[in-house]
């Protein structure tokens, strides 16, 4: 059961496509596995429908319909209308890896199409995987937690969101499992921990750098800077 | 083309104009086509020039209208009358017009992504099945609610889709503290969720009882 969900500010801002790009991924994906937010994305979307037939209609520029259709039948003249795009099928590497497979669709989309997923070890409970996404302004990333791990105590410079994708992980605050979507402000301090029973993967979309407080912070930190792709 | 408009009676429009886009997605009718140009297109320029104290050159509207419009024509196909209003899914395609074009003049793309903004912001993602009779009530209730709205409400609901603002851009626009913006459209959006729901117990009651 999912318990945390973007709150309706944000939703409306992905619904209405001013949320930044990155933001909007973690939400998609989110969206993808609550139908709870499915249903109300629905419904911005034809509040969206509304404010179209609304609107205050302003004539057009003469010959825009002949325009349009000359470019429409010069289109498809020269190339074919582009078909759906086939659905590529997930690496085989993935879907035989219980973290990384039933993914959200969006989510599968970062995956590299190598099959080959980067994990890097931050402790040795911890590891992280840097994702491409297409945008400069956040890191993007999976973070993984071994069951039972515990996660430095670190606090946020910038927002920070977290979707538990797989297993669940607790904080002072409460347990997340699958499906949670969680923001974290800049000055939020917490330190996660995997439940015991399995791994906790995590997509995690971060605005700064992540600061790490206490001794163990003087090493990690460098794993942490922000490096967006 | 001015003789279309008036073969549409307006009072039949939702289901009219989903009926004239499948025809566009399936059978690649052009005249099905020109008369959702003919409603369509001056709704869209109206929606883009926003409707308040907006400083949108009118052409660079018309430039959208002709980008907006030849995506639907592209898009149609995949199109499901079923699951979506005309109006909502031209909205969505619309909106990821605007996506495009914000990301493209913001230039935070790096070139290695592989995420694609449909992939993001499907046009039919909505996977539950409406019949025609409650999505038209439900298109007529909400856009009822929306006139309904009081004023604040509804400028902020404008700004937010018309706009395509961040609540952070609505308020140093306009110089409300970020926690009035938010609560503003939570308010609204509250209001619209409240006589939406309303609204579909009815129409699932209608429908129920027709069967």
């Amino acid at each position: 059961m999912i318990n945390h969900h973007p709150d309706e500010n944000l939703l409306a801002e992905y619904a209405s496509g001013s949320l930044a790009w990155a933001l909007s991924l973690s939400v998609c994906a989110h969206v993808q596995l609550c139908p709870h937010c499915r249903q109300k994305v629905s419904n911005l979307n034809k509040i969206g429908g509304a404010m179209l037939n609304t609107s205050v209609a302003e004539t057009c520029a003469p010959n825009s319909f002949e325009n349009l259709m000359r470019r429409i039948h010069e289109k498809s003249s020269v190339e074919k209308v582009s078909e759906v795009a086939a659905t590529s099928e997930l690496h085989i590497s993935y879907r035989h890896d219980p973290l990384l497979n039933k993914l959200p669709k969006v989510v599968e989309k970062l995956l590299p199409a190598n099959g080959k997923l980067k994990w890097q070890k931050v402790s040795s409970k911890l590891k992280t995987a840097r994702l491409t996404a297409g945008q400069n302004e956040y890191e993007v990333a999976f973070q993984c937690i071994s069951s039972g791990g515990k996660v430095v105590e670190h606090d946020h410079r910038g927002l920070e969101i977290t979707l538990v994708l797989k297993g669940s992980f607790s904080d002072e605050q409460g347990v997340y499992s699958e499906g949670d979507f969680l923001v974290r402000n800049p000055g939020e301090i917490h330190r996660p921990t995997a439940t015991l029973n399995a791994d906790c993967l995590c997509l995690s979309v971060v605005a700064a750098p992540v600061s790490v407080t206490g001794l163990l912070g003087h090493f990690i930190n460098p794993f942490l800077s922000i490096k967006p792709a | 083309m001015a003789s279309i408009i008036s073969v549409v009676p307006s009072a039949a429009r939702d289901d009219t104009w989903s009926r004239l886009l499948e025809r566009v997605g399936q059978q690649r009718d052009e005249s099905a086509f020109a008369q959702l140009f003919a409603h369509f297109a001056p709704l869209i320029k109206g929606f883009c020039l926003g409707n308040v104290n907006s400083s949108f050159p009118a052409d660079a509207a018309d430039e959208i209208v002709q980008e907006v419009l030849f995506k639907v024509w592209q898009k149609a196909p995949s199109y499901d009358a079923t699951k979506a209003a005309a109006s909502t899914w031209i909205y969505t395609v619309m909106r990821n017009c605007r996506i495009d074009v914000m990301r493209r003049n913001r230039r935070t793309i790096s070139d290695s992504g592989v995420i694609e903004i449909e992939d993001i912001w499907d046009e039919a993602a909505d996977d539950q099945a409406y019949i025609y009779l409650q999505q038209a009530s439900n298109e007529t209730l909400i856009q009822n609610a929306l006139l309904q709205l009081p004023a604040e409400q509804r400028l902020v609901l404008s700004q937010v889709y018309m706009q395509g603002k961040t609540h952070q851009q609505i308020s140093a626009e306009t110089g409300l503290p970020l926690g009035t913006v938010k609560s503003r459209v939570r308010i609204g959006l509250k209001k619209m969720q409240l006589l939406m729901d309303v609204g579909n117990k009815r129409s699932e009651k209608v429908v129920g009882e027709g069967q």
